[in-house]
């Protein structure tokens, strides 16, 4: 017998499926609830193909051959149906692929992987773990806004869990440790590539492509690297000497710092295209904007950044004893708590919005005002005047109106609401731009965006010339260090395929299903979870710290550290690697929202002590029930109910080892999601792969 | 525990331990138990067959078993398709305020009632109904709700004396003395108020000895003029009288039985041209219902005085098995299940399937919400059904047969049995074929060859692939031929009269007659055969006498929830099978609501989707999940929350779950959407951008007033408001405040001078 499968003859024999054809001939058709040891079942409906002559289409892996069936296995509609029959599945599939905080993190950091091995006394894995992700955790772990941190699930419970702090003990652990880390470089490639600017981006992308066997080597117009991280950040909250074992730690793989070198007077990018196979351009954002207000450059006004930058230059600088700072952001801060180490008596903060539009840390505005900074709010300097005595500003107070373009309420100022107020000194810290101007003696135009910033493509980080790179601030205007640290490392990936003749696609994105918001997820996850108060981060005390440029956050104790490790919930999914539905989700591009609506309920049960059950995450393809029943013969589960809410249950809806199961595990592999599960942790999860030699960091996803 | 195990045991020890017992052991433990208590469960996975997994399964896979406790009285609200339109979440609305429980269901507080909503109770053509214990009660309003439990209370207290004062002094009448009387007691006439007629007849009969015989009947199809008497004098002369209550039956008994003098006013004519009763009879054919209510059901020599048996004994006196199916396939008889495939054919395949034993069933299980012509004809006509069936085993060379018949039809189901025994005795049945019948547990999709067959089987009722086809490998993996009621009646009559004079009737491709249980706003509803060939126009204003309301007919809903809405634009569509196809509805198994312009079809699609998705079995993808997202989209428009795009949304769900399910209600679930949006697209265009429902039905979209000119301040309105938004005087105006009105439409079918307007 014959059947013609995708325009192709194929043998068959009487009493075969379409399926079984199918796959001999090497072509592939999804399953779901099909099993060779099953009998078929036909529930799922993602094996649909489509019959010559048959208005429907039929599922193949219950249709049997017959002579001459005409089929075809990946038709339009074939692949529309099964694009429906995934989006059908995960409107009523409640789960998360990966945890919040890892999704939520620019840098995709796996954070339950390296809590959970922290948890369990392996640090030396965790900082791998980290290091795949971020090449200066304890740089970031002292700096980082930690946006990880605002989805934290466990705020549901009690607080976040000290992502950033835990993340910065491991880092610590690691750099006091005798032999720190050190990522190996990959096998030499033959390729090289220069990096101009040695920020978070840059050496972020070093590090990458020097996994990757390529040769390195990194141009700065600064005396020491680092970037931002060195010259917009204050020593009092990350130490020199933390960010420079960092770099050192890169440098051994290999990488070539070259300093003092500055584009546009040193070396030009046409001179670096011709010596190098690619160009990344990570120059950052470090130009000041202005603050538009009447006498500013008569009056004096210091810019923020390169406040801070000569500070970090060890220059001398003469603010007197009443500073006043513009601005809201946490250049303003960091200005602000450096003015008060450098012995102002007054330091005062202008922000022209309230306290909920302020875009620094809150924790940072926190401290600063611990430490004695007055933050003035609604408040707007409109004309400065400079004398003997010092600065006279005019202010304005301001009202907020209705939101603007990015969503804050737009200020508006008050009439007849002016006032004066004095100053020894005026930092204005209101906002960064790209200094491009250092582009200006290239033979080629790098094409620009309408804020001025290099204009690149935002999945693979190319300009529009060709071999030429660029990342980072430059690329996104003033961002965070670990959006940055996520920018270079991304660009690695994408000059990697530049260098292996691939096209360039940059780094994939793969499909994550989610709960929603830390707000939006189910309340009865957290039902079970006993409140633990987060545990705080031991610091100097606030009259002492102004002093000097000593650190003020002091790090966790290992006792503290496991502690705050425990409390991790360790979101995400078990079964990430093996889900067969979220593989399926990619391939047929399905758009999950498309039918949303009511979903089963939140039901877990760990009774068994080897099986998770999380009958959230069941799509009803009833294999399990099959198995322990056909194979098994012990019934140990069945259907329960029918129709939408028809669902998965051991006996009588007891707890799982109440029923007659045997713990065979026979069923858990067999679970098309993460349904059925072992219990694993992340750790056990990172663990497992490192013993299969599977690079995790390939594997996890990047925003 | 709180109850004897021993009871369990006991059924348990009479049912068997086999798989296919495990179903009747539910349901006879949960008679027993009025629920199903999880230690009564563990006892019967002990001591069976079943393992607990599957039994459980079973037990909240069917809509029929209840795993927690109910009250003393359960009340069963219906919302099948014609109770919807009748207003049937309004009964839902007042039982619970008046029993204080959610409208959803619930359990009173003193346990004395648990309030539930069934699908369908088959008593479409007296719309809304519910059932208390094992009584209809029909034509229900939200008062007239209220004031059934009321009067149900008072009755639990004492009896009531039903004759009273009555007194009959009979006279001697000769030949027109009163020999006979029978009374219409199918399901209908029970909920119409028959019960009480018999009784009065009874005891009237029993008081004064009045000397009749008394006759229970079936159904002859009028539904509308239940409860029906017919008196027959001792010279053959009948009388039929209609809308008979207690009063009527004793004016009766007075004037007509004791003085010969009959009833004028309620007497029907069916012979009188002009009269709504000719009307109503004059275009029908009577093949399948030609003996409803003429014959006590329960009798087998009834059945044999109009010629029962006769096409059996002729078949067995000369008809090969061949010739049977030769005779079948030549009358063209199509299955009346809804499908339409070829009668004969599907015999002759399972005469050919290779089995040493061979099965046949009858699909009873009328799960279609809006139908009840196989309860009618179940309890009207039994034998009928049985002859049908014997024939059929004769022809395919089956030993056992079953019957799988509604567990919501207690009334079919005693009949059935009477009748099976009857059989049994005279040796109709027995040696070579015998019938069971097997008590359905609550689930459309047992509609389903293959998940009827499941069930029969004692498992979930879950479809599965076909082929094999059960004609190959069916019960318990042997050839099984499957057919439904009106298929099986009509078998005997072929046989009598010959295929030619069953093909005379019809058209090319559909012959014989097909029986519509036709309901809504019609005039006169009931159960009607015509010939196949006839126009919906002709059904609906010729037999049914148009709208109750008087107002223009909207549309006809043709096949239930596989079927489709059909417009009055098309209502010269004729009755055949691939005449309704063409329209997008299906001929279905012959539910007929007729909707006038107040029905919003918004929300007809979604009453038929939340009827499916609920039914769903759960299986498949696309149906399990489509169905409901279906729904979902449905209820997000009638509540004026649609998007733009809902629309195109539905209908590439539709055209998937159509393509992508394994059985035929996942593949004809869409049908109620996808036909209103072809020819009511507008409407739903309406709700979504304009937040108007044209037909005044949506709660969420509409607002009424009370016209000042139009309102004679009767109070009628201020009296049934639920929740008191009505003011005014009385003889003045009225007025309804905005703020507090929940849009229920109470208002709006009491006012007896139409004086409220919906917008």
């Amino acid at each position: 017998m014959k059947i013609i499968l995708n325009g192709k003859e194929a043998k068959c024999e009487c009493g075969e499926t379409i399926l079984t054809v199918a796959k001999r001939e090497g072509i592939t058709i999804p399953t779901l609830c099909h099993h060779e040891e099953l009998a078929p079942f036909a529930s799922c409906f993602i094996c649909v193909v489509e019959v010559k002559g048959l208005p429907r289409l039929v599922p193949s892996c219950s249709t049997l051959v017959s002579d001459n069936l005409d089929v075809q296995t990946h038709s339009p509609r074939v692949l529309a149906s099964r694009k429906v029959c995934v989006e059908l599945l995960l409107s009523d599939h409640c789960g998360d692929c990966r945890a919040p905080c890892q999704v939520t993190c620019p840098a995709g950091i796996d954070i339950p992987g390296f809590i959970s091995l922290l948890a369990k006394s392996t640090e030396k894995e965790a900082i791998k773990i980290i290091k795949e992700n971020l090449p200066f955790p304890a740089s970031l772990g002292r700096v980082c806004p930690r946006p990880c941190e605002t989805e934290c699930r466990r705020a549901r419970v009690d607080d976040a869990v000290s992502i950033c702090f835990l993340k910065r003990y491991i880092a610590d652990k690691d750099l006091e440790s005798p032999a720190p880390y050190i990522a190996t470089p990959g096998k030499s490639s033959g390729k090289k590539v220069a990096i101009v600017g040695a920020g978070p981006a840059g050496l972020s992308a070093a590090f990458f492509l020097r996994k990757e066997g390529h040769a390195v080597t990194v141009f700065d117009a600064h005396p020491e690297p680092g970037g931002m991280l060195r010259y917009g950040i204050p020593a009092y909250r990350l130490p020199r000497d933390i960010l420079a074992k960092e770099i050192g730690l890169i440098e051994k793989m290999g990488v070539d710092i070259l300093l003092n070198k500055r584009l546009g007077k040193d070396f030009t990018i046409d001179k670096l295209k011709k010596e190098y196979d690619a160009v990344f351009l990570a120059i950052g954002a470090q130009s000041a904007s202005d603050m538009r207000v009447e006498g500013e450059k008569e009056g004096g006004a210091i810019s923020g950044i390169a406040f801070l930058e000569d500070v970090a230059l060890g220059k001398k600088v003469n603010i007197g004893n009443e500073v006043v700072v513009v601005g809201g952001g946490n250049t303003a801060i960091d200005a602000a708590r450096t003015s008060l180490r450098f012995g102002a008596k007054k330091v005062t903060i202008m922000y022209r919005r309230s306290r909920d539009e302020m875009p620094a840390n809150k924790v940072e505005i926190e401290a600063a005002e611990h430490e004695g900074v007055d933050i003035q709010f609604l408040t707007l300097p409109q004309k400065m005047a400079k004398d003997a005595s010092g600065v006279t500003l005019t202010c304005i107070k301001m009202q907020l109106g209705e939101p603007d373009a990015s969503g804050r309420r737009k200020p508006i100022p008050i009439p007849g609401s002016e006032f004066t107020a004095h100053a020894s000194a005026v930092i204005s810290a209101i906002g960064q731009g790209v200094d491009t101007t250092c582009l200006d003696d290239e033979p080629f135009d790098i094409k620009l965006t309408k804020w001025n910033t290099l204009d690149v493509n935002s999945d693979t980080f190319e300009t529009n010339v060709a071999g030429i790179f660029a990342g980072g601030d430059c690329a996104t205007g003033a961002d965070i260090a670990v959006t940055a640290t996520a920018a270079g490392k991304k660009a690695a990936a994408s000059i990697d395929q530049y260098f292996k003749g691939e096209k360039i696609t940059g780094t994939p994105k793969p499909y994550l299903h989610s709960m929603g918001k830390k707000e939006e997820a189910p309340q009865e996850l957290f039902e079970k979870v006993e409140e633990a108060p987060r545990t705080g981060m031991p610091e100097l005390p606030a009259k002492e710290r102004i002093k000097d440029f000593a650190e003020v956050e002091t790090g966790f104790t290992m006792e503290l550290a496991r502690k705050e490790a425990e409390r991790c919930l360790s979101c995400g999914c078990r079964s990430y690697e093996s889900c067969t539905i979220r593989r399926l989700a990619l391939e047929y591009k399905s758009e999950p929202d498309r039918f949303a609506g009511a979903k089963r309920h939140i039901f877990v049960d760990e009774s068994n002590p080897q099986i998770r059950y999380e009958g959230h995450k069941c799509i009803l393809c009833g294999s399990c029930i099959r198995v322990c029943s056909e194979v098994k013969k012990l019934d140990a589960l069945g259907f329960v109910k029918r129709g939408f809410v028809a669902e998965m249950k051991p006996i009588f809806e007891r707890p799982w080892n109440k029923s007659t199961c045997d713990s065979c595990l026979k069923c858990v592999p067999l679970c098309p999601t993460g349904a059925l599960s072992l219990k694993v942790t992340p750790a056990d999860e990172v663990l497992m792969f490192r013993a299969m030699g599977v690079d995790a960091s390939k594997k996890i996803p990047n925003q | 525990m709180a109850f004897d195990m021993k009871a369990v045991d006991k059924i348990i020890e009479e049912k068997g331990k086999k798989l296919s017992a495990t179903i009747p052991i539910l349901q006879a433990v949960q008679k027993e138990l009025r629920y199903l208590p999880i230690e009564a469960l563990e006892q019967i996975s002990k001591k069976t067959e079943t393992p607990a997994a599957q039994l459980y399964g079973v037990a909240t896979f069917f809509a029929q078993f209840r795993l927690s406790p109910v009250g003393k009285h359960l009340i069963k609200v219906c919302h099948g398709t014609a109770c919807h339109v009748a207003g049937a979440i309004g009964i839902s609305e007042s039982l619970g305020d008046r029993l204080g429980v959610p409208a959803e269901g619930g359990t009173t507080e003193d346990k004395e009632f648990t309030v539930d909503s069934v699908a369908c109770l088959g008593c479409c053509s007296l719309a809304p109904v519910v059932m208390i214990d094992e009584t209809v009660y029909a034509k229900l309003n939200r008062q007239k709700a209220a004031k059934t439990i009321d009067n149900f209370c008072k009755c639990q207290d004492k009896k009531e004396d039903l004759l009273g004062t009555l007194a009959v002094d009979k006279k001697d009448l000769g030949g027109k003395e009163i020999v006979q009387v029978l009374i219409g007691l199918g399901s209908c006439g029970i909920a119409s108020g028959g019960k009480a007629v018999f009784d009065i007849f009874q005891a009237a009969n029993e008081k004064f000895k009045l000397g009749y015989t008394l006759t229970e009947v079936g159904c002859i199809g009028m539904c509308h003029c239940e409860p029906l008497v017919e008196l027959i004098a001792r010279d053959g002369t009948k009388t039929f009288y209609g809308y008979v209550d207690g009063s009527t039956a004793k004016k009766i008994l007075q004037e007509h039985v004791a003085q010969g003098r009959p009833v004028e006013k309620k007497i029907i004519d069916l012979e009188k041209e002009g009269s709504d009763e000719h009307a109503f009879y004059s275009k029908q054919v009577r093949i399948v219902l030609e003996n409803c209510g003429r014959i006590d059901p329960e009798s087998i020599d009834e059945y044999l005085k109009v010629g029962g048996y006769t096409a059996w004994e002729k078949v067995k006196k000369g008809m090969t098995p061949e010739l049977v199916i030769d005779e079948i396939k030549k009358s063209g008889l199509r299955g009346r299940g809804g499908a339409g495939f070829s009668t004969g054919m599907k015999w002759e395949f399972c005469r050919k399937a290779q089995g040493d034993e061979k099965y046949i069933v009858c699909n009873a299980d009328e799960g279609d919400p809006g139908a009840f012509m196989d309860r009618s004809v179940l309890e009207s006509d039994p034998h009928r059904v049985l002859e049908g069936m014997i024939i059929c085993a004769h022809a395919i060379g089956a030993t056992h047969g079953y019957i799988y018949c509604r567990a919501e039809y207690p009334l079919a189901v005693k009949r059935l049995n009477i009748a099976i025994d009857q059989a049994r005795k005279k040796g109709y049945l027995g040696k070579h074929f015998d019938i069971v019948v097997k008590e359905g547990a609550g689930a459309f999709v047992c509609g389903e060859e293959t998940a009827l067959i499941a069930s029969i089987e004692g498992k979930r009722g879950m479809p599965r692939v076909r082929p094999p086809f059960p004609a190959q490998a069916g019960l318990w993996g042997k050839p099984t031929n499957i057919n439904n009621v009106e298929t099986f009646a009509n078998i005997p009559w072929i046989v009598n009269n010959g295929f030619a004079a069953f093909a005379k009737y019809g058209t090319e491709k559909s012959k014989g007659s097909k029986v519509f249980a036709l309901a809504g706003d019609i005039k006169r509803g009931g159960l009607v055969e015509v010939p196949m060939g006839i126009t919906l126009w002709e059904i609906i204003t010729d037999i049914g006498g148009g709208t109750s309301s008087g107002r223009p007919v909207k549309a006809v809903q043709l096949g239930g929830p596989s079927g489709g809405c059909i417009p009055d634009t098309l209502m010269n569509t004729i009755v055949d099978y691939d005449a309704v196809n063409a329209t997008g509805a299906i001929m279905g198994s012959g539910g007929m609501v007729v909707m006038d312009d107040r029905a919003c079809m918004v929300d007809i699609a979604k009453f038929f989707l939340d009827f499916t998705q609920n039914e769903s079995c759960g299986k498949c993808t696309f149906c399990r999940i489509g169905t409901r997202r279906m729904l979902e989209i449905l209820t997000r428009i009638t509540n004026g929350e649609g998007r733009k795009g809902d629309i195109e949304l539905l209908e590439e769900l539709a055209a998937q779950i159509k393509v992508s399910s394994l059985c035929g209600l996942g593949q004809t679930a869409p049908n109620p959407v996808l036909t209103t949006l072809k020819y009511f697209r507008s409407e739903y265009e309406a709700h979504i951008n304009e937040g108007r429902c044209p037909a005044g039905k949506c709660r969420a979209l509409i607002e009424y007033t009370i016209s000042a000119e139009r309102c004679t301040g009767c109070g009628a309105c201020l009296a049934i408001c639920p929740v008191k938004a009505i003011t005014g005087e009385k003889k003045k105006a009225h007025l309804i405040l905005e703020s507090v009105c929940t849009q229920c439409g109470a208002c709006y079918q009491i006012c007896p001078v139409d004086a409220i307007d919906v917008k």
